[in-house]
């Protein structure tokens, strides 16, 4: 304990340095580890002088890089600091956690906090309140959250994003959706990281109960099979026998690039399958890897099963480019962490605020470079 | 238990283990046809390549008695710094996968100095170069996630090694053989060199190997060495196979080549252990995480499952030993 | 002496490969104690294994207090009343003496252990066998002695009508063997039978009513112990007579070359300022007591044990021996006393051991030249009549006596001069004994040089050409056989003791 404390002052003290060093920051890619500390530039009028520590999920995709470049933005204009930190991986649901008590007990003006599991954080969220620390939940809410502990939520509504993907998906396939009986299914797949994450249960769902409602709304009935969650959170869905429409639901024992790979590979060998949609950035690289073998994917419903995917990354940016991907659902977490942070010092001002929902964004080989998609498009 | 008795020129274990596969291989077939085909044999090999390397060099620390946890960080690790040197620092991918295996045989090197000189306890010393490479790899590379150059891209050839696919597009998993030519050289080492026999003698009896004039402390680094070196070369073969490498995973990577290891007859308490038995072990897993979900076995059954898979295929051997 | 409390007829063991024992009958009494005695393999312990329930027995009956029995573990044979004393002790060193002796029976107050109680308990038991021990100690601060007297009182309070005494006296001091004697005859006054493994022939005469010999497997026989002389016993037990007679004077030449000098040899407090010389064909042997600090010496000389001053020449010239790396270099071979942990690889085969010193003269580039290996260990299998179906045998599977043979191959193949053999026949039966000292003759006969140390004083008399004797870590004496006799030897190893 006494050591990791010791570790977190070293590095803090460490990239202080370094900024003051450098002088002007530039887009930091340095910090040790996982401690970024940002420098608010004092040009701007009037300068506040508040202090934020900012909690994210981990470092290990570039999804939050790009939230803490929003964060980093927000604090230049505002005048502010803050202090970002995160786990090695989303799981690391205890060391998250710690984090968080550690950062109570330095009392900043606020807190923000990409929870890892909205549960364990809890116990937490009470001492902050006591402490009389303000906290803003970004990326994902805390519904149990002790009453006034959470000021705001700055989230992706996930259920509309997965519905998103479906409304986009659905116009491609609708022909072949159509044409299915009950003797000649049609499957459509969707894989998710985990069934216990509140986001990607949601987005999950949203795309099943959008698309459940669009096949009904075509005059078909759709089963749901696979992941037990999914199946039984389906509403509107009916028995396999009775479906012309399958939706089918994998998830991976872990979250690793083959796992997720092998549940895509086992629902596109499936004969009847006509599209898959991967709910995240390690599920949707899944489908690309298991495409790689199968060779099957297709924009075009007629060549193959059509792709959807969700966040961004280098891969699924190919994809898409090249024609495997229809396209894909984006969130905007640079704004995300954008929002949080102007949250978090309305707070500080004695503002009134309230949760901000924040929408998926569909793009396509067409849109891609637009300007309000690229920033969010990280590699 | 007089002498190891043979089956086809395999040692008894060996021979189970194939069995193990070959019932495993049935069972899956029967209970799904998408399973019986050749892009799933071709999924089974690609997630077997950078398993294989790891347990090849990891069953040398456990035959020496010991173990070498920074296996699966490191891999991650050094795929990392690799790429990040390719993709941001616009090095040839060559340049990028020799310092994958350079970074390999550095930490095996620490790793060896710590066991074999330090006399750390293996797992206290390895635990720890697990948290550094976890650490290291995103530290030098800014926290990003990593994709390395695909394989339609010029720059992403590399990926052939492993898999290969022809002008009209059939694969061709290749990768198999070249685990296969290091598999039969891994086997050599350790039964026709020096380095493998004082590697056994360690395990075994360390005292005993001390006292009779062998470099103890040579060898047993040695062990940690050839770990790193496979664990470097599996950051390749995780390199070539994954679409992008997330900094701060690879935490339980080790434990499928431990496991692999472990179910091929490699005896964690040392001394005893094939490199065939290994390949042998590491198939199981590698079916096992292929093959469950296509029975339809949701993901907790998945793990459920694999635990028990494990525990008796460890137990078959404890009771025919005690026989 | 009293009823019969226990027979054993007719027992029949085997296991694949060994006829352990072959029809042996076993009959002991009501307060006596009946000496079990025979050479090593003769199938002592094996009969006690399946007295108690360890082995299964293929056939034969045992009958215990005039019922037929078969235990199936040795939790039920306590629970009759028959307790084995092993050798090893048992003991948890971390625990205190009255935890131990009621450990898997603690007493309980509800959930709780009832320490009181225990110590309580502990304190009766000790009062009624005259022991003068703090049940509230803990086990590791007691003396070996005082843990066996600890191990006895266990097996007593067990409430055993039979103990079994399996060689209990190999660690203890004269003092504590008597005060264990004591013990011993106090329970024969309270009609408790006994059975006592052991070696040593003073102690059966002293302590035993009756002697049952074994050897190799079958019964030989039952003497009355004071009607008996020690030759009668031995020759029941060899089959044979053996003559261990002494050497009268050295065999090597007065001007035979030193190949090896150690001047000035430190190393703890079992090492201090030792020197010596050793002469080409000698067997130079190294007499004392338990703890002496031979070992200690000759570990220091090969470089296991880091040593703190001291020169060594090798045939005149000075060497640095800082590891055993550097001793085998030099030619220096050490056969440990516990080959198990320290001589062979038990789970390599014969030829793996026998070239485990001289790799590098096995290699054909960078691979084992398996065949040579196997060719090289053949011969010595062959020249040290090393009983092994193929040298492919893993040594587990070997004797003891034939473990040390491969050992001896090893360090031959590595074409040592000098070898330190550290007591040489130890566990090993008095046939491999005989071969292993012809061997040793043989050697020096070739021009090897050995330091040989040992416990044995028939052994340093028969073997030695030179003696030279240690106590508490230095050396007491020198002496030359001619002059050596087993009183001064015992002058010179107790002269340092108060």
């Amino acid at each position: 304990m006494k050591k990791k404390l010791v570790a977190v002052l070293l590095s803090t003290a460490m990239v202080f340095s370094l900024a003051a060093c450098g002088g002007k920051e530039e887009k930091t890619t340095d910090e040790g580890a996982t401690t970024e500390k940002t420098e608010a530039t004092d040009e701007g009028g009037d300068s506040k002088d508040y202090h934020f520590e900012v909690i994210v999920k981990s470092f290990q995709s570039t999804y939050w890089q790009a939230a803490v470049q929003g964060i980093e933005k927000a604090c230049g204009e505002l005048g502010v600091t803050a202090e970002s930190n995160g786990p090695a991986t989303e799981s690391d649901i205890a060391d998250q956690v710690q984090m968080l008590d550690n950062v109570i007990e330095k009392k900043p003006d606020g807190i923000g906090l990409a929870a890892c599991d909205t549960q364990s954080v809890e116990k937490s969220l009470q001492a902050a309140l006591d402490a009389g620390i303000p906290v803003v939940c970004f990326d994902t809410g805390v519904d149990n959250a002790p009453e006034g502990s959470v000021y705001a939520t700055v989230a992706t509504d996930n259920a509309q994003a997965g519905a998103v993907a479906a409304e986009n998906m659905f116009p491609v396939i609708e022909e072949k959706i159509k044409a299915a009986t009950t003797d000649a299914k049609v499957r459509i797949g969707e894989v998710n990281q985990d069934a216990t994450a509140q986001n990607i249960q949601q987005r999950g769902q949203g795309f099943i109960d959008k698309m459940i409602e669009l096949c009904t709304g075509a005059g078909k009935k759709v089963a749901v099979v696979g992941n037990e969650f999914y199946v039984n959170a389906a509403e509107g869905k009916v028995d396999e026998a009775e479906a012309e429409i399958i939706i089918e639901v994998g998830v991976p024992a872990q979250t690793t690039p083959d796992l997720a790979a092998t549940e895509a590979q086992k629902i596109m060998s499936k004969e009847d399958t006509i599209a898959i949609f991967g709910s995240n950035q390690v599920t949707a690289e899944g489908l690309i890897q298991a495409n790689n073998t199968l060779n099957k994917l297709s924009a075009d419903p007629e060549k193959g099963i059509v792709g959807v995917g969700f966040d961004a990354g280098t891969p699924q940016k190919e994809a898409i480019k090249n024609g495997q991907f229809l396209g894909s659902v984006t969130q905007s977490p640079l704004m995300m962490g954008y929002e949080c942070i102007y949250t978090l010092t309305d707070i500080c001002d004695g503002k009134d605020v309230e949760d901000i929902p924040m929408n998926g964004y569909w793009y396509n080989a067409d849109n891609m470079e637009a300007d309000d998609i690229a920033p969010n498009l990280y590699d | 238990m007089t002498k190891n008795k043979k089956f086809l020129g395999l040692k008894g274990r060996e021979a189970m283990v194939l069995g193990i596969n070959i019932a495993m291989i049935i069972l899956f077939s029967v209970l799904s046809p998408t399973f019986r085909s050749y892009p799933t044999v071709i999924s089974v090999l690609d997630i077997s390549y950078y398993i294989t390397l790891m347990a090849l060099g990891v069953t040398f620390p456990l035959i020496t008695g010991g173990v070498d946890l920074s296996i699966g960080t490191g891999l991650v690790s050094y795929a990392l710094i690799g790429g990040y040197l390719v993709v941001h620092k616009g090095m040839p991918v060559g340049v990028g996968l020799l310092a994958c295996v350079l970074m390999g045989i550095l930490i095996g090197i620490l790793n060896g100095v710590l066991v074999a000189i330090m006399d750390l306890p293996p797992f206290l010393a390895t635990l720890c170069t697990c948290m550094i490479t976890r650490g290291l790899g995103p530290a030098l590379c800014g926290g990003m996630g990593i994709s390395w150059p695909s394989a339609m891209s010029d720059q992403g050839a590399f990926r052939s090694l492993f898999k290969l696919t022809t002008a009209d597009g059939t694969i061709v998993p290749i990768g198999i053989v070249s685990v296969i030519i290091l598999v039969i050289i891994m086997s050599f080492v350790l039964d026709h060199t020096r380095v493998g026999r004082y590697i056994i003698a360690i395990g075994s009896n360390k005292e005993a190997t001390r006292l009779a004039g062998v470099n103890v402390k040579f060898y047993h680094m040695m062990a940690y060495v050839i770990c790193g070196l496979f664990a470097g070369l599996a950051g390749v073969a995780y390199a070539a196979y994954v679409a992008t490498i997330y900094p701060g995973s690879g935490a339980g990577f080790e434990l499928d080549a431990i496991g692999g290891a472990i179910v091929g007859g490699v005896s964690t308490s040392g001394g005893v252990g094939t490199i065939l038995g290994t390949f042998f072990g590491v198939f199981v897993i590698c079916l096992m995480k292929v093959g469950l979900p296509f029975i339809g076995l949701q993901a907790n059954w998945q793990q459920i499952f694999t635990g028990i898979v494990l525990i008796a295929a460890v137990l078959i051997d404890l009771v025919k030993k005690k026989k | 002496m009293g009823d019969i409390i226990l027979t054993m007829k007719d027992i029949d063991k085997s296991f694949p490969g060994v006829h352990a024992l072959d029809h042996v009958d076993l009959e002991v009494r009501k307060g006596e104690v009946l000496a079990l005695m025979g050479e090593n393999g003769a199938g002592k312990s094996t009969l006690m294994k399946v007295l108690t329930g360890i082995y299964k027995k293929d056939s034969g009956t045992i009958t215990y207090e005039g019922k037929e029995i078969e235990f199936k573990n040795t939790r039920e044979a306590q629970d009759a009343g028959i307790v084995i004393v092993h050798q090893e002790l048992n003991m948890l060193g971390h625990l205190t003496v009255a935890q131990n002796l009621f450990i898997g029976r603690e007493f309980k107050k509800g959930i709780k252990i009832d320490d009181k109680k225990m110590n309580e308990e502990a304190k009766k038991l000790f009062d009624r066998l005259h022991v003068d021990i703090n049940p509230k100690e803990k086990m590791s601060n007691l003396t070996v002695g005082k843990q066996q007297m600890c191990e006895i009182a266990k097996a007593v309070s067990f409430d055993a009508k039979v103990i079994i005494f399996d060689e209990p006296s190999a660690a203890l001091t004269e003092s504590e063997i008597e005060e264990m004697f004591k013990i011993i005859r106090d329970l024969r006054e309270k009609d408790i039978a006994m059975v006592y493994i052991s070696h040593r022939m003073d102690e059966i005469k002293v302590i035993t009513d009756r002697v049952t010999v074994m050897r190799d497997g079958t019964y030989v026989g039952t003497l009355i112990t004071k009607d008996s002389t020690k030759e009668d016993i031995i020759n029941m037990m060899v089959g044979r007579v053996i003559y261990e007679e002494p050497k009268t004077e050295s065999a090597v030449p007065e001007d035979a070359p030193v190949v090896l000098k150690v001047e000035h040899l430190n190393a703890g407090k079992m090492v201090q300022d030792v020197s010596f010389e050793l002469h080409k064909g000698e067997i130079l042997g190294f007499s004392g007591l338990m703890g002496a600090g031979r070992t200690e010496t000759a570990r220091a000389l090969f470089g296991a044990d880091p040593k703190e001053s001291g020169d060594i020449y090798i045939n005149g010239e000075k060497v640095t021996i800082n590891n055993p790396q550097d001793a085998v270099r030099c030619g220096i071979g050490y056969l440990s006393e516990d080959r198990k942990r320290y001589g062979i690889v038990v789970q390599k085969s014969v030829a793996e051991n026998t070239t485990m010193a001289s790799m590098k003269d096995f290699m054909s580039g960078i691979f084992i030249n398996k065949k040579k290996e196997k060719e090289v260990s053949e011969q010595y299998v062959e020249a040290l009549a090393t009983k092994t179906p193929d040298v492919d045998q893993l040594v587990v599977n070997l004797s003891g006596g034939n473990q040390q043979k491969v050992v001896i191959a090893k360090w031959l193949t590595r074409d040592c001069e000098i070898l330190i053999f550290d007591e040489p026949t130890r566990g090993i039966d008095v046939g491999a004994k005989n071969e292993i000292y012809k061997l040793m003759n043989k050697l020096v006969a070739e021009g090897k040089s050995i330091i040989m140390i040992s416990s044995e004083m028939t052994e340093i008399l028969r073997m030695s050409d030179r003696v030279v004797v240690m106590c508490e870590g230095k050396k007491t004496g020198e002496l030359d056989i001619s002059e050596a006799k087993q009183e001064t030897i015992m002058n010179l190893a107790t002269r340092e003791i108060e």
